[in-house]
Formats: C-alpha cells, sequence, structure tokens
C-alpha cells in the first residue's frame, strides 16, 4: 500500500516543477497563452484539461495491453476526442457562461499536446494508477501556470482582477497597458516566467 | 495479411463504439438542457434588445418576414436567422463576422425604426478585447440610431480598444437590421 502511494506521489509531483509540460516540456502552449487572459478562464479551463488528462490516461493505460503498436494513435485520438466532447456538452448545459468565454479551447483540448503525449510518453507504457497520478500531476501543473500567469496578465492588462463576477484585486490610477492582455503580453509573460524559472532551478543546482 | 488487419480493425472498433455509445449517453442527458440554455438565452437577447417587451410570449417568430428579409439582404458577411415581431417593435436575430467567427446578435427596432438595443447571444470573440463587447456601454452608443445615422466606426460609434473586426461586425450587423426593417416596412 505504502509503495503505491510513493508511486502515486512520484508521478503526481513531477508535473509541477521537475517536468511541467508548459515550461519544461513545452507542450500545450497554444492554449495556455491564448486562455490565459483570466483567472477564471484558466481555473475552467485547468479543470477541464485534468478531467481530460486523468481519464485518457486512466483508460488507455487500462487497455494498453489490447492496444495494436500500428493503430495506437488513431485510437488514443477516439478515447481523447470523447472525454474532451463530453466535457465540451457538460460545460454547455451546465456552466453557459464559461462556455462560452473558452469557446474554442475546449474542442481544442483534443489536439493539446500534452494530453497526446502523455498517452503516448506514459500511459501506453505504464500501470494505471501511475498514469492517474501522471495525468492529475500533469494537468495541475498545467493549471497552476495559467493561474499565475492569468493573475499577472488580467491585473496588468486590466488593472483588476475579477473572479465569479466578484472584483477581487483592483488597482486604481493605474493606466492598465493593454498589450498584457493582447497575444505579445502572453509570449513576454510566459518567456519571463520560464527565465525566472530557469534561474532558480540554476541557483539551486549551484 | 488478413490476420494483420483482422488485428489492428477490431481493437480500433471496439474502441470506437465503446466511445460512441458513451457520447451518446453524454448527449442525451445533456441535449435538452443545452436546447433549453439556448431558447432562453436567445428570448432574454431578445427582451434585452427591445426592453419594452417583458415577457417572452409577446415576441412571435415570423417565418414571413424572416423569407422577406432573407432576400434583401445584401451584406455576405451577415445572416439572417430569426425575426420575432411584436406590438412594440421588431427584433432580428442575426450573425455577422467578427474576428473570431460569427457574432450573434439580437437587435430591437421600434416601430418608427430607431434602435432600442442590441445584444449579444454568443460570439467567439478575443477575451479581454472582442469579448468585450459584452460591456453594455459599446452597445448603448447603438440606441437611437436609425436610417438616416452614419454609424462609422471613430465618428458616431466608438469602437471597442483593440477590437476593430469586433466593432465593425456589430455595426455591420446593425446596418444590416436597419436596411431590413426599412425595406419591409416599405412594402
Amino acid at each position: 500500500m505504502r509503495a503505491k502511494i510513493s508511486i502515486f506521489w512520484v508521478e503526481f509531483k513531477k508535473g509541477f516543477i521537475e517536468q511541467n509540460p508548459l515550461f519544461k516540456l513545452l507542450v500545450g502552449l497554444c492554449s495556455a497563452l491564448a486562455v490565459s487572459t483570466k483567472v477564471e478562464n484558466g481555473i475552467f479551463m485547468g479543470i477541464a484539461v485534468i478531467f481530460v488528462l486523468v481519464f485518457s490516461n486512466a483508460i488507455i493505460a487500462l487497455i494498453r495491453e489490447k492496444i495494436p503498436y500500428d493503430v495506437r494513435i488513431p485510437i488514443f485520438i477516439v478515447v481523447i476526442a470523447s472525454f474532451v466532447t463530453i466535457v465540451d456538452l457538460t460545460l454547455k448545459a451546465y456552466f453557459q457562461p464559461v462556455y462560452e468565454r473558452l469557446g474554442v479551447w475546449i474542442p481544442l483540448i483534443v489536439v493539446n499536446c500534452i494530453i497526446l503525449a502523455r498517452a503516448e510518453g506514459f500511459a501506453y507504457k505504464n500501470p494505471v494508477l501511475g498514469s492517474i497520478a501522471d495525468g492529475f500531476g500533469m494537468g495541475l501543473g498545467y493549471t497552476v501556470v495559467l493561474l499565475v500567469m492569468g493573475v499577472i496578465r488580467e491585473l496588468l492588462g486590466t488593472g483588476k482582477i475579477v473572479l465569479f463576477e466578484k472584483t477581487i484585486i483592483s488597482l486604481s490610477h493605474f493606466n492598465p497597458p493593454l498589450i498584457f492582455i493582447m497575444f505579445p503580453g502572453a509570449f513576454i509573460t510566459f518567456g519571463c516566467l520560464m527565465a525566472l524559472l530557469n534561474r532558480y532551478e540554476a541557483r539551486k543546482k549551484g | 495479411m488478413i490476420e494483420k488487419i483482422r488485428k489492428l480493425v477490431v481493437p480500433l472498433t471496439i474502441v470506437c463504439i465503446v466511445a460512441a455509445l458513451g457520447l451518446g449517453f453524454t448527449y442525451g442527458v445533456t441535449r435538452e438542457r443545452i436546447s433549453k440554455q439556448e431558447k432562453e438565452k436567445e428570448a432574454e437577447a431578445c427582451m434585452e434588445a427591445l426592453p419594452q417587451v417583458k415577457t417572452p410570449r409577446e415576441l412571435k417568430e415570423s417565418k414571413d418576414l424572416l423569407n422577406k428579409a432573407k432576400k434583401v439582404i445584401s451584406d455576405s458577411k451577415v445572416e439572417i436567422e430569426k425575426v420575432f415581431t411584436s406590438k412594440k417593435g421588431i427584433v432580428f436575430v442575426l450573425r455577422s463576422r467578427g474576428y473570431g467567427g460569427m457574432i450573434s446578435l439580437a437587435i430591437g427596432i421600434s416601430l418608427i425604426g430607431e434602435i432600442t438595443g442590441v445584444s449579444v447571444i454568443s460570439h467567439n470573440e478575443t477575451p479581454g478585447l472582442g469579448a468585450n463587447l459584452e460591456n453594455p456601454k459599446f452597445r448603448k452608443q447603438f440606441i437611437g440610431k436609425d436610417k438616416r445615422s452614419k454609424l462609422q466606426l471613430g465618428k458616431d460609434i466608438q469602437a471597442l480598444t483593440g477590437a476593430t473586426f469586433t466593432s465593425n461586425g456589430v455595426v455591420r450587423g446593425v446596418k444590416a437590421a436597419l436596411k431590413i426593417f426599412d425595406l419591409i416596412k416599405g412594402k
């Protein structure tokens, strides 16, 4: 039992820094740069990605021995696309406003490299429990970056942070540079964060 | 050869069938709610566009006017979807090309031909920029405009910051609605 927990923990925590999908593996950047204009978007996008990652990893790990090597990619895509469609329909039915805000990025989770990369690179070769942990950790790693970027971009770009229609922080007498919520702002924010993380790690190594 | 094909086809088929079942089930569960939500949203948008109307029952969908409107529309970037009539005015539900796809709008016009309101049913514009068209301040600018108004960005309409395409999409929709109203009324 303890061994199981430790496997779970090892696979789970690597997604945060060591193998963070966005900063280290550099996959799934498209959606991350696009939806990180608002903290709230990050929360829902993160949940959607975690859901799809955990379930697609679990299913693929479960049937991995039955998947012929030559058709593994089509099978991964079918599994992933099904979960994405489930998320898509559920959000549309129960969280209409969020669905509208995230728009095309929800269906595009299908082609998000993180998910296919984890299916191919991890779940296809590892048992179910580890794959669930891996999916969960990677998904959370992705979400954390979205949230950090969302806080920076929303605060600097609009001068305030609005969560669930409540203003959490508001900078008065501040003329927000619009560039932060536009595409260049995404690249600038992302680049700076990545540089900071690399510096921190280089220091730690000495 | 055949054995090899069988080995590939059977697992793939099984996965597809299971996936299809799962999706069918989800679709069945969510379908009703989705269509109900869409209808509610449309009714709400129409009432916002024509504030004199207090309940959805006052609005009557008119297929006859819709067909007429489709004939007179000349702008290929605007698609008219529904026309609602009431004693207080007309609401056009139409889609106009924005930046991230079509913007679905409800545009209310009073009996004397003035815009009573513009509301957004759905859109896919950039969050933080074009998505600001949800902001009432932008849409309120159209209230009171009629066929004699210029409706030009930078003149009588202040565009959304960093979202000229989106602003143009809304202006185009409003112009089309005014034009249709004028032509229909003339008959």
